[in-house]
């Protein structure tokens, strides 16, 4: 099973990450997800693929009652981020899938009806949690064409999907990014390869460099933190991405 | 989810993948009939011509031919009846094999044991939506079935024209050579179609449940 882990908190204004299943099979790729919850309500992110749903469905029922979750966000289309989808809303039918408009016709490949999804326009919008209300931030081409990141700027929190993921070697599975020389050599690789857009990548780190953030969460990896944060972006600005060959 | 409820879920899973191979194969035949029967419209049209040429010496032969053409039109529209059957088939074998996943994925949660009381529910309904589609599936089978038996009785009738053709020629005087060889040709098709027939009629698909 997965283990969560509560990576803000502010009364009833949580952020959880599911993290780390040491059952998982070696075939599937790691994924963190994360539940933000305000008051009595909850939304899922990235909510993960359906071979993980049994484990990351029994980690978060043991901290947050799956009724209540109001919706889902999906950062892109990947099977890893949202195939659980037709899972999820066996016990919530009602739940709201916020996704790009350019996946919202393909999503339902996965489950959910033509009620499900709510389309995010191409420059973002409000999702709201509770009282809360959360930013669908632009990442397009970072690394799906319609890609999406969520801003909680109570919590000074941006979950990056894609951005920042690490595919880390066993052994080096902390939550948190502690040893960032060692721990960015574990995303070169990838952020070169799956990141495709030179300019769509200086653009997000140009809006990120002007947002407050405490706390960088990737949907693959360890979390950045504090003064990692500024380091990752800058890191990031710096690296050639979107060449296979 | 309780061992046996597993064992259901895994059984029937595995079962639909059967059903979906079964069923290719079928429509595989299905096809090969329809292609077939195309092949009698066009030798029946062919053979109504040369009937018309031999006069009055065909006549039988000629209202044979032109119920050959009919017997092929109601064989190809039996045909497509039963490839509704089998479009319908392979939709509810679908849905058995997809929900067989997510059923599994589902029973996964329930070995955990806490969250038992969350998913009590949703696997009840979902037990109840399994049998729903078995017992359509099995409808789906009696269905297609009935239809086989049917095209398996139209294709009798048309061994008997056939045969009366044959007869038919051997009044043809000076046409009987030819007539003799197209009413040949009539029957080696038909017995083709039966021979098609008669191997869908033993599928696996209609021995299972």
């Amino acid at each position: 099973m997965k283990t969560t882990k509560t990576i803000f908190q502010d009364g009833d204004h949580r952020w959880l990450a599911i993290v780390r299943d040491p059952d998982k099979p070696n075939y599937l790729i790691d994924t963190n997800e994360y539940l933000v919850t305000h008051g009595d309500r909850g939304l899922l992110v990235d909510p993960g693929g359906a071979e993980i749903f049994p484990a990351v469905f029994s980690a978060l029922s043991a901290e947050f009652d799956p009724s209540a979750l109001s919706g889902m966000f999906a950062s892109h289309q990947d099977p890893d981020c949202c195939s659980s989808l037709a899972l999820w809303l066996e016990f919530n039918p009602a739940m709201r899938c916020y996704v790009s408009w350019m996946w919202s016709g393909f999503l339902p490949h996965f489950g959910g009806s033509g009620e499900t999804f709510v389309a995010i326009p191409d420059e973002g919008m409000e999702i709201p949690v509770d009282t809360l209300m959360l930013q669908a931030i632009p990442a397009h081409y970072l690394h799906s064409s319609g890609n999406f990141h969520l801003y909680d700027k109570v919590a000074r929190l941006l979950f990056s999907g894609d951005v920042g993921a690490a595919l880390l070697p066993p052994g080096m599975d902390g939550l948190y990014v502690n040893n960032f020389d060692a721990h960015i050599r574990h995303a070169e690789a990838f952020h070169k390869r799956w990141m495709g857009s030179n300019e769509a990548k200086r653009r997000w780190c140009e809006r990120a460099s002007g947002m407050a953030i405490d706390l960088l969460c990737p949907q693959h990896g360890a979390i950045y933190t504090g003064p990692d944060v500024e380091r990752f972006i800058n890191w990031f600005d710096e690296l050639p991405v979107g060449l296979a060959v | 989810m309780s061992t046996a409820t597993a064992l259901t879920v895994g059984a029937t899973a595995s079962a639909a993948g059967a059903d979906l191979l079964r069923i290719v194969r079928i429509n595989e035949q299905i096809k090969r009939v329809v292609g077939v029967s195309f092949k009698i419209n066009i030798m029946a049209l062919n053979a109504i011509f040369l009937a018309k040429r031999a006069g009055t010496a065909a006549l039988g032969f000629g209202v044979l031919s032109n119920e050959l053409r009919v017997f092929s039109q109601e064989l190809r529209d039996c045909m497509s009846g039963l490839n509704g059957l089998i479009h319908a088939s392979v939709n509810e074998v679908s849905i058995i094999l997809r929900n067989g996943r997510q059923d599994r994925l589902l029973g996964e949660l329930a070995k955990g044991g806490a969250v038992l009381p969350l998913v009590s529910g949703v696997l009840e309904r979902r037990a109840g939506e399994r049998s729903a589609h078995a017992k359509r599936l099995a409808d789906l089978r009696r269905q297609l079935k009935r239809a086989l038996e049917d095209a398996f009785q139209l294709v009798e009738l048309g061994g008997v024209l056939a045969k009366s053709a044959k007869i038919e020629a051997a009044y043809g005087q000076s046409f009987a050579a030819s007539l003799t060889q197209v009413s040949s040709e009539f029957d080696g098709i038909v017995e083709e179609i039966r021979g098609a027939l008669e191997s869908l009629r033993h599928s696996p698909f209609f021995a299972s449940k």
